[in-house]
Parts: structure tokens; C-alpha cells; sequence
């Protein structure tokens, strides 16, 4: 299991949850806190620790079942858990990630940010790898 | 907003459910991971995929005003997210047609597909209403 001190090489993925919380700005208010944004994300860029990050449209389809055979509309605009972007850091500690987390300008309007390690390699990998060690033991 | 069927900015897909390791034994859990590695390079490979990570299993909210951190997301939550995708394909008939590939569909996981914008889509509607003002 991850230790959340361990410092990590991949760095992190803050994912930007909300719902349509700028519906209720006024014109003024919602362009103070897109340059506000604009101005965050650039200076992380310019200090190394962030890279271009994407905005996702908040429509899209999610596919489930054996072989994909459901495919739904969603996830549904108005959900507050509704994922609007993301952005990758390339940071050391998650406490740094955390820090910066908290100075995104949105947050004042209730949104909210997933903070995730990015893994070095796939953690069912590791679990597999865990499991072939238990066996091992095991039968030893 | 329009369900844009064409995007050339592609698509994200994002991997719902992180716990599909609990019952699968080591065989199975060794042929989806297999499986799933397999399945990313091909899409490399064939300019699909361009980019893609796992994500470790835990990680913090910041939430709010008053910027508190929790801990979260729930590893055993339907709704984690256990990786990601970007694709750069145009259409997401193709995004969806490559989610269906997905091998940890069969063990209960979901995969979310999303146009990426070319521009904060809020900034995007601004503009336009900003321009339509003007007319």
C-alpha cells in the first residue's frame, strides 16, 4: 500500500470536480475568475511544476458491461462530482500537490479537487505481483 | 451544449472502479493487467492513444471556500478513478468504439468518455454570448 509521504517520480493528476456553479455568476464575475484560473495554471507552467492541462466538455457517454455492451449518456451536467478538467504537476510530495491545490481560484465557488498520485506502474500489477510472492510462500 | 459528435481537440476516457482486484485470482488478475498493457500500446502504436497513467489508489480532496483536505477518494467506491486515457481520435463513435476494447469491462469496470475542449468551455460560452450581444 502507497505511503502518502514517499515522494514520487510520476507526480500527480489534480482533477477538477463541479457542478455548473458559474451558471449563477454574473458576466463581470465569471471573467474575473477565468483570468484569475488563466493566471494560476500559467504560472505553475512557468515555474515547471504544471503542464498544459485540458478542460473536458460536459458531455460524453459512459461504456460498461461485458464487452461494452451498455453504453449510456453521462456523467450528467448538473452533478456536483462532474469532472470539468485536469491538470498533471510535476511536483515531489503530495504535500506540495496540496498546497497548490488550495490556491486554485476556483475552489472559492464550492468546487472541489481530487489530489492523485500518478503511479509508476499499474497497481493491480503490483497486487498480482504480491500474489504470486503469497503462493510462492505458500507452497515453500 | 451540443453533443459534438466530431472533436479535434479528442477524447478522455477515464477508468471507473479501482477494485476489481478483490476476487480474481492471480491468473485472471495477471491476464487483465496483460490484456490492458497489450491494449495501450496497440493504441499507441497505431496514434490512437497519446497519452495514458495509471493512478495510485488513494489520494485527497481539497474542497471549498475553506480549502479543507480530506482523504479520498474510496478505493472500494464504484466511482474511483483508476487511470485514464487521451485519445486523438476526431469522432466518439471511435472514443466509444475503443472504450468497448477495454478489458476490465468484464469485472465491473466503466469507462467514462469525454470530448476534451480546446479552451475552458466556460470562457468559450462567454464569448460567444459576448458576441451575440454585440450583433
Amino acid at each position: 500500500m502507497q505511503n502518502m509521504n514517499t515522494q514520487k517520480q510520476n507526480g500527480y493528476m489534480l482533477l477538477f470536480r463541479s457542478d455548473e456553479w458559474y451558471e449563477e455568476l454574473s458576466h463581470d464575475e465569471i471573467q474575473k475568475v477565468i483570468s484569475q484560473n488563466t493566471d494560476w495554471i500559467q504560472g505553475l507552467i512557468a515555474q515547471g511544476k504544471a503542464k498544459p492541462g485540458h478542460a473536458l466538455h460536459r458531455n460524453g457517454a459512459t461504456v460498461s458491461g461485458n464487452n461494452g455492451r451498455i453504453v449510456s449518456d453521462g456523467p450528467f451536467a448538473e452533478s456536483k462530482e462532474v469532472i470539468g478538467g485536469f491538470l498533471l504537476l510535476d511536483v515531489e510530495t503530495i504535500a506540495e500537490t496540496i498546497a497548490i491545490a488550495q490556491r486554485s481560484p476556483t475552489l472559492a465557488y464550492g468546487t472541489s479537487i481530487e489530489v492523485r498520485p500518478v503511479a509508476e506502474e499499474c497497481p493491480l500489477d503490483v497486487r498480482a505481483r504480491e500474489l504470486a510472492r503469497e503462493e510462492e510462500l505458500a507452497s515453500a | 451544449m451540443s453533443t459534438q459528435n466530431q472533436n479535434q481537440n479528442g477524447y478522455m476516457l477515464l477508468f471507473r472502479g479501482t477494485d476489481l482486484r478483490k476476487g480474481l485470482s492471480l491468473e485472471e488478475l495477471q491476464k487483465v493487467t496483460d490484456n490492458w498493457m497489450a491494449w495501450f500500446k496497440r493504441l499507441t502504436d497505431e496514434g490512437k492513444a497519446v497519452a495514458g497513467s495509471p493512478l495510485e489508489r488513494e489520494g485527497k480532496i481539497v474542497s471549498g471556500k475553506d480549502r479543507v483536505v480530506s482523504d479520498g477518494p474510496f478505493a472500494e467506491s464504484k466511482e474511483a478513478i483508476g487511470g485514464y486515457f487521451l485519445l486523438d481520435v476526431p469522432a466518439i463513435d471511435e472514443a466509444i468504439a475503443i472504450a468497448k476494447e477495454c478489458p476490465g469491462l468484464p469485472y465491473g469496470i466503466r469507462v467514462e468518455v469525454r470530448p476534451v475542449a480546446a479552451e475552458c468551455p466556460i470562457a468559450a460560452d462567454i464569448r460567444a454570448e459576448a458576441q451575440f450581444a454585440q450583433v
